[in-house]
């Protein structure tokens, strides 16, 4: 645990160090670069001293056995580097360990928090955000944070379009891929228009899980991109901005319209709606629905491999464009281990355990790290096997669509809701 | 007598550490209990009224109820939860009577209990999928018409589960009920004195000409029903507010109230937590006014039917009630049973396309997967089933004790508060519970856990083993005591073998309440304690189904073994004793 007193240490010791390297690097005409790289050393090290042989709680999204498998084996990497006891706290919704970070703090629980590292991205890390909860300035300060090229990839240090100030490291990338029962249907939707035209045709095959399920909301933020691609410029981009009293109803509106047109073509008419991603893949797997989404294509593959889906599945990419983003981990302010939170974290962000966690026996999800920043032995592990008939060809996703400002989740949550949230 | 008489209270005032110790149980019950339930029900109300300090919420007022009942569909939710919880109270009620009446002192009832009472341990989660799986479009009963008769070779549309009507959770509820009630009143009719005085009046009653289920209504109800009162409103109080079964077989345009409480809570916006707080009381109301219905009703019934126990009449289409006795538990035992083997092939099946009823390939690779991450699980799932149900029977034990050391049974209002927490929506104090647990900063998440499975174990433990106790033959203690036994070695050499059977089904009992806890598991665990039950809701609601299928059978197998010992043991034992 790092309390104020060792930050302050910490802090004299960065000090110290700076004070006394300065004439140095004069002499030996090091560049100011270097001084803040062995500042990072120095303070690493000492992350390091503090941070073995302890306990790290990490709060993980767990309804995916693969993924749950691959924090088992990241568990035993740190116990073997580090000596530390990781333990994946599985939930079933990330809002969960945010509303309990938020019951410490008001119970005034400011450094032993029971929550140590959080997977988190979006509306989540917009509230963690909001309300101070997270430890600041630490991911862009891990070691193996330079791997992510951050200066010529912004997109790690932004979390839907909101400025992660170092409060989060990013741990990997999800793309919206499709997947299809090729023994149901032979033509698949390529764009958005076409996957309403299909949905006509081969009425109650699809469906979207039901706001505010991430997957179902991603869909939602799908449409509205596309809906807005032949818009106006100065429309189009009030979709990364906050939202205003004036903009709502001008942004939205496509959106309802649209939904309108789907929903009685949709499963169950549009009166009911999957609960989550996991049980629309069922519901394929049941041969209910024909076509579905997910934000994670190689669980596609895997779910054909545990029989979860038959063997008739194949994934493709939407031709107009996939919403993309990246995931992260952060450390809530009162985490009581932030400093073994931080190895773990910058564990995730090894290049050893970036490629096991892209190979898609393993988990599959993509990278964050830039090829050009590795060394030839490190690029050697990201190299790939033969891909499964069911999985996402290479390359197929041509165009990303960035993900809109995460005020527009709450507007879309509402007025889902009041459109479409009582059948009855 | 009187000799006794002086001998029980020369003990009385001779107060060695046994009698201190149960003098003192049952207020320590006391406080176990009310403590945890009030204060996380006071912890809801605070927020409920705007005190939130939390989200920096200090302002007193009615914001929260004003966004309640400005929710969309709000009375739909709340007709949802009403419904639901009476017809599948009412239903499993009116069965477990008919079931009893039709099958009374035959051995048919034994039959039907061994093959319901595996239900019972079945946690409600693995349930709902067992059911959904059957009734869904692509289910088997669609699946055994296909496509041979239907013609179906995509899964047809159809609206189970998920009706809006909420008739799965009815179907759902139901059948979870059914054995508990059934298991209730046979453990009421099991007790020796008492299960043989009625055997006795229902065998006069035939004499007399009436036939066996009229018998039964006349003469057994009447005795019954006032110790089966509680474990019914049990029932219903968990069925209007229950989340599990509703999540997954219910509607959620708009879901059951308690479902809806639950995602607020759960929201991303944290101001959506005033209006939960809210929504938690507004369920305490309405669970409160279905319970009172119910009280209702039961009067109104036993004042409309008071003159017909002694008009005499011997018959009421008796042949026709037997018959559709005979048809509703064919019908209910069948659709258990293909629930079970649907759960079993699950487990087991590679692919297994619509519409084959049987999978294409049998592997075992969903166990294999499953048995690597299940270790830690299982290893709390019991330790934590163990130690919570100790602590209850001790405890229970300690306050019968008490009851019979003072000569009087303990207090309405302490026997009220012992089922508080079965009364009182969980989904309205937990979340308080949780708070409040922050506040002592208690860090142990494992302790807590246990303490708060004691909340829901207790209950039905007292519920089980109060009646046995109270039921002992006193004499054989006045015997001992007169001979100069102390209280303990009363308590001990003379009550516990007496109590040996009892004991250890309150004990499998136990085990079974605890093995199944989700809300509590997870959120006085802060997530941090996985229990095999935990990980099946998250992966029921998640991935697939094999791998929930192959939880769904580790949880049930779990309770059963325990049950089956506890129905072993005794006859080992017993029989032992006889040689």
């Amino acid at each position: 645990m790092l309390s104020s007193t060792d930050w302050q240490q910490l802090m004299r010791n960065s000090f110290f160090c700076v004070a006394f390297c300065f004439p140095l690097t004069l002499s030996l005409t090091i560049s100011f670069n270097s001084i803040a790289s062995t500042e990072l050393t120095n303070r690493w090290q000492h992350i390091e001293s503090l941070g073995k042989n302890q306990d790290v709680y990490f709060y993980a999204w767990g309804g995916d056995p693969q993924i749950n498998a691959y924090i088992q084996w990241a568990g035993q990497q740190v116990k073997t580097l580090y000596n530390i006891n990781l333990h994946h706290v599985k939930l079933t919704d990330t809002s969960e360990a945010v509303s309990r970070v938020l019951a410490e703090k008001s119970a005034n629980n400011h450094s032993q928090g029971s929550v140590d590292l959080v997977w988190i991205n979006g509306a989540n890390f917009a509230t963690m955000s909001e309300h101070a909860l997270l430890l600041k300035q630490w991911a862009n300060k891990l070691p193996n944070f330079q791997y992510t090229d951050p200066e010529n990839n912004p997109a790690v240090n932004f979390d839907f379009g909101i400025p992660t100030q170092g409060m989060e490291a990013p741990w990997g990338q999800a793309a919206l891929t499709f997947y299809y029962d090729n023994l149901s249907t032979q033509n698949p939707p390529s764009t958005l228009s076409e996957l309403l035209s299909w949905s006509a045709k081969n009425t109650g095959r699809f469906s979207y899980p039901k706001p505010p399920d991430f997957l179902g909301l991603s869909f939602l933020k799908y449409v509205l991109v596309i809906l807005h691609q032949k818009s106006a410029t100065e429309l189009k981009s009030q979709l990364y901005t906050p939202v205003t009293k004036q903009n709502k109803a001008l942004i939205l509106n496509p959106l309802w319209s649209f939904l309108n047109k789907l929903h009685p073509v949709l499963w169950r008419n549009g009166k009911h709606f999957p609960q989550s991603g996991e049980q629309m893949r069922r519901l394929v797997d049941d041969t209910e629905l024909s076509l579905a989404f997910t934000f994670s294509a190689p669980t596609v593959p895997a779910a054909v491999k545990r029989f979860d889906l038959p063997q008739s599945i194949r994934s493709y990419a939407m031709s107009d464009g996939s919403l993309s983003n990246t995931h992260f981990v952060a450390i809530p302010y009162n985490a009581t281990h932030q400093a073994s939170a931080q190895i773990v974290a910058n564990f995730l962000l090894s290049p050893i355990a970036q490629a096991h966690k892209q190979k898609q026996n393993v988990w599959g999800d993509s990278s964050v790290l830039i090829q050009s920043t590795l060394d030839d032995q490190q690029q050697e592990l990201f190299k790939v096997q033969l891909p499964h008939p069911s999985a996402l060809p290479f390359n197929s996703i041509k165009r990303t669509l960035s993900e809109p400002h995460p005020d527009w989740v709450k507007a879309i949550i509402e007025g889902w809701q009041t459109r479409y949230g009582i059948s009855l | 007598m009187n000799f006794i008489a002086k001998q029980m209270d020369i003990l009385h005032h001779k107060a060695d550490w046994f009698t201190h110790i149960v003098k003192l149980s049952p207020r320590f019950l006391l406080a176990l209990l009310i403590i945890p339930v009030l204060g996380g029900l006071i912890a809801v109300i605070l927020p409920a009224f705007g005190w939130a300090p939390a989200l920096n919420q200090y302002t007193i007022g009615l914001e929260g109820f004003r966004a309640l009942w400005q929710t969309p569909g709000l009375s739909t939710m709340m007709l949802l939860s009403v419904a639901t919880g009476l017809v599948s109270t009412l239903l499993a009620f009116v069965m477990t009577l008919l079931i009893l009446a039709a099958f009374f002192n035959t051995a048919w009832l034994d039959y039907i209990q061994r093959i319901l009472s595996p239900i019972l341990v079945i946690p409600h989660a693995a349930a709902a999928i067992a059911i959904g799986f059957i009734i869904a479009p692509s289910g088997m009963l669609s699946r055994l018409i296909s496509p041979w008769l239907s013609g179906w070779e995509l899964s047809p549309a159809g609206i189970f589960p998920h009706d809006p009507w909420g008739i799965s959770i009815i179907l759902g509820l139901t059948l979870k009920e059914l054995p508990f009630l059934l298991l209730m009143a046979l453990g009421i009719l099991a007790q020796p004195e008492f299960g043989k005085k009625l055997r006795e009046q229902h065998k006069v009653a035939l004499n007399l000409g009436y036939y066996p289920m009229t018998a039964f209504f006349k003469v057994i109800l009447p005795n019954l029903y006032p110790l089966l009162r509680l474990p019914i409103l049990a029932v219903l109080a968990y069925a209007s507010a229950s989340v599990e079964m509703p999540l997954i077989l219910g509607p959620n345009t708009p879901p059951t109230l308690a479902v809806a409480i639950m995602h607020w809570f759960n929201d991303v916006d944290l101001t959506l937590r005033i209006k939960a707080s809210a929504g938690a009381l507004l369920q305490l109301i309405l669970t409160g006014c279905i319970l009172v219905l119910w009280l209702a009703g039961e009067t109104a019934i036993k004042y409309s039917f008071r003159d017909k126990l002694t008009n005499g009449k011997r018959a009421y289409n008796s042949a026709f009630w037997q018959k559709t006795t005979y048809i509703l538990t064919i019908l209910v035992i069948s659709f258990i049973l293909l629930a079970l083997i649907g759960l079993i092939m699950w487990s087991v099946a590679g692919f297994w396309r619509f519409p084959s009823v049987i999978p294409e390939q049998f592997v075992l690779s969903h166990f294999q997967s499953a048995s690597v991450q299940m270790v830690n699980p299982l290893f709390n799932t019991l330790t934590i089933g163990i130690i919570s149900t100790i602590f209850s029977i001790l405890l229970t034990l300690l306050c019968l004790e008490s009851e019979q050391l003072n000569s009087k049974p303990i207090s309405n209002f302490t026997s009220l508060i012992i089922y508080l927490p079965l009364l009182v929506p969980s989904i309205a104090f937990l979340f308080g519970l949780v708070w409040l647990q922050q506040l002592a900063n208690n860090s142990s998440a494992y302790i807590s856990v246990v303490f708060s499975h004691v909340l829901f174990v207790l209950p039905y433990v007292f519920l089980s083993l109060a009646a046995s106790y109270r039921r002992l033959d006193r004499r054989f203690s006045h015997v001992a005591a007169s001979l100069g036994a102390k209280p303990f070695k009363v308590f001990l050499q003379i009550k516990l073998p007496q109590l040996f059977a009892p004991i250890l089904i309150a004990t499998a009992l136990g085990l079974a309440i605890s093995f199944g806890q989700y809300l509590p598991t997870l959120l006085v665990g802060g997530g941090r304690i996985a229990t095999i039950t935990t990980e099946a809701v998250t992966l029921a609601n998640g991935a697939s189904r094999r791998t929930s299928a192959v939880y769904a059978i580790i949880q049930m197998a779990l309770p059963l073994i325990g049950f089956i010992l506890a129905w072993l043991l005794p006859k080992l034992f017993y029989k032992s004793a006889h040689r």
